[in-house]
């Protein structure tokens, strides 16, 4: 290992260094920048739709303006519930699956690609599949179960409109998190299960000593990941609900685009922009740290 | 006794995936029916399939639509893979100063919501006239990619062992060329599958493609949510679209099935 060091270290001629110079300016311009102004306009009080009015310096009032509004808290709220119930499930039913995909039968690997198919399907396609084939109370498959049980189909999009979204997203991410678990399982050294056995552990044993502990980093990287990704839903809110009715169903992403594109106001869809962004920020200071541990495991 | 249960769960297993990959099959089957037969209930499983659908989607224009989303997708990665790659093999198999912040910066600016510099991306577009251009959307896409394209690459470029190029180098050829000749050829299958992935999820954005575009760079993202809002009575016409939507980039899934797991937690694990 120190040998292969050195050597990294003698061949570190620099022009090659400069390979990192044109990705990192590349990524400062698109994403760096725009947030700083971001933060810039949250303090500026400015409507697109009121020219006349011009752009004043407002200080705090925008976030005042957010946070004593009851409608932050609701759409606050359904970005939790949202995010957390999205991992909940896609944790459940993607680990059960991964168990059962976790075994040798005729089709495997059919199997496995007709599963993860959802997650390659654009989220707007995803909306209108659901919205149409299952959740249209006329013709869906939720009015026509409604029938064979005997009860008043109901209109899901307009009745629960966040559980229907979280049941879409669920739906998408479950393929993610079944992968990823699967992968952990078939990396899991056979010696591993043959000691456990020597020592006379039955297979709940085995599962709970053995399978669950080496899973434990994959269990983190699947949550943390997924949670990254969730946490910015949009396209399915934008095509089933609009976020409606009221703000039953519009999570912190598509409030910003409401503020911003429907209300054109910038000061304050810039405000709530930045809110998305320190809660994203603690959740991916999480992730950091898990990830460093790996690399630290990769490195030694 | 063990072999019953062992059969029952691969029935189960087989049941869930079809439940799983229903609603999709159930879209392709849709784009072939009329649009008396897409709302029957129970729906008809027997009917005589027509490309009609897909005729009068086409002539609606989907095909602009089509184009765009193949342009960006294909412009955006392209230019990704040219400042990503060799970022990543620097990152991989040099020594960098502060190799780990920079990695974490840069995984940093793949999670920073859309909506935390969308607002400001919109107005300078506008004030450079390129709202409803591909190329604000080719500039975007390439830099939501360059992170996932960085830490994948990285990953494979660590699979490389250090002696190859170090033997390239005796042989007197430069850092670069050591760097085309035997180490891109190393991790070509890598590189696909990064490629790959990066234009799945340029094909798929939503969010800026919709703040970004109207009618001119609307890509099939965009044109479905509208087609969802306009004509979300015909079913059996909006089917067809879906379907002329998600089957390029569902084959495009399939083949990097077997670097999916690397890529989709950027290189953490591997599958």
């Amino acid at each position: 290992m120190q040998a292969t060091e050195n050597k990294k270290r003698t061949s570190n001629q620099p022009p090659v260094k400069r390979l990192i110079w044109p990705s990192a300016i590349y990524l400062i311009i698109m994403t760096q920048i725009p947030f700083l102004i971001t933060i810039y306009y949250s303090f500026q009080d400015w409507n697109l739709m009121r020219p006349d009015q011009g752009v004043v310096f407002t200080g705090l009032a925008n976030f005042k303006n957010i946070l004593t509004s009851s409608s932050f808290y609701q759409v606050f709220g359904n970005t939790v519930l949202l995010t957390t119930a999205v991992l909940v499930i896609c944790f459940l039913l993607g680990f059960a699956f991964a168990l059962l995909m976790n075994r040798n039968f005729f089709g495997k690997g059919i199997v496995r690609t007709i599963f993860i198919t959802p997650f390659f399907v654009m989220p707007t396609v995803s909306a209108i599949v659901w919205k149409t084939l299952m959740y249209n109370p006329n013709f869906g498959m939720s009015s026509y179960f409604a029938h064979v049980f005997g009860k008043a189909p109901i209109d899901w999009l307009s009745a629960h409109p966040l559980l229907s979204i979280i049941l879409i997203v669920s739906w998408m991410w479950t393929p993610f998190f079944m992968l990823i678990l699967l992968a952990g399982l078939q990396s899991l050294p056979a010696e591993l299960i043959e000691a456990a056995q020597l020592d006379g552990a039955n297979k709940m044993g085995q599962f709970i000593h053995v399978t669950i502990p080496h899973l434990f980093r994959y269990i983190e990287v699947v949550l943390l990941l997924g949670l990254m990704f969730i946490l910015q839903v949009f396209g399915e809110i934008y095509v089933t609900t609009a976020g409606g009715p009221g703000y039953a169903s519009t999570n912190l992403s598509f409030l910003v685009y409401r503020i911003g594109f429907q209300n054109w106001d910038i000061g304050e869809a810039s405000a709530v922009g930045v809110l998305t962004v320190i809660l994203t920020i603690i959740m991916m200071l999480f992730m950091f740290r898990l990830l460093r541990r790996m690399f630290r495991e990769e490195q030694s | 006794m063990k072999k019953i249960t062992s059969g029952g769960l691969t029935l189960l297993t087989y049941v869930i995936a079809i439940l799983f990959f229903f609603p999709i099959l159930w879209i392709f089957i849709t784009g072939f029916k009329t649009e008396s037969e897409a709302i029957n209930i129970p729906p008809s499983l027997f009917f005589k399939p027509s490309l009609e659908n897909f005729q009068i989607v086409w002539e609606a224009g989907i095909g602009g639509f089509f184009a765009n989303s193949v342009f960006v997708t294909l412009a955006s990665t392209v230019i990704a893979l040219l400042l990503g790659v060799p970022a990543a093999y620097a990152l991989a198999l040099l020594k960098v100063k502060h190799k780990d912040d920079i990695l974490f910066w840069i995984i940093s600016t793949r999670f920073l919501p859309i909506a935390g510099i969308i607002i400001p991306l919109y107005l300078l577009f506008k004030n450079v006239n390129l709202l409803d251009s591909l190329l604000a959307l080719i500039l975007l896409y390439a830099g939501m990619n360059i992170p996932l394209i960085i830490w994948m690459m990285r990953s494979f470029f660590n699979d490389v062992s250090f002696e190859i190029i170090e033997a390239t180098q005796v042989d007197g050829a430069s850092g670069l060329q050591a760097f085309f000749q035997v180490v891109l050829l190393l991790v070509r299958p890598g590189l696909v599958s990064t490629a790959l992935l990066s234009m799945v999820f340029a094909w798929n954005e939503f969010f800026f493609a919709v703040s970004l575009s109207y009618t001119n760079a609307a890509t099939l993202p965009v044109y479905m949510a509208s087609y969802m809002t306009q004509e979300g009575l015909f079913w059996a016409k909006m089917s067809a679209a879906a379907s002329i939507s998600i089957l390029p980039v569902i084959i495009l899934g399939w083949f990097t099935q077997r670097q999916l797991v690397r890529g989709l937690t950027m290189g953490a694990v591997k599958g």
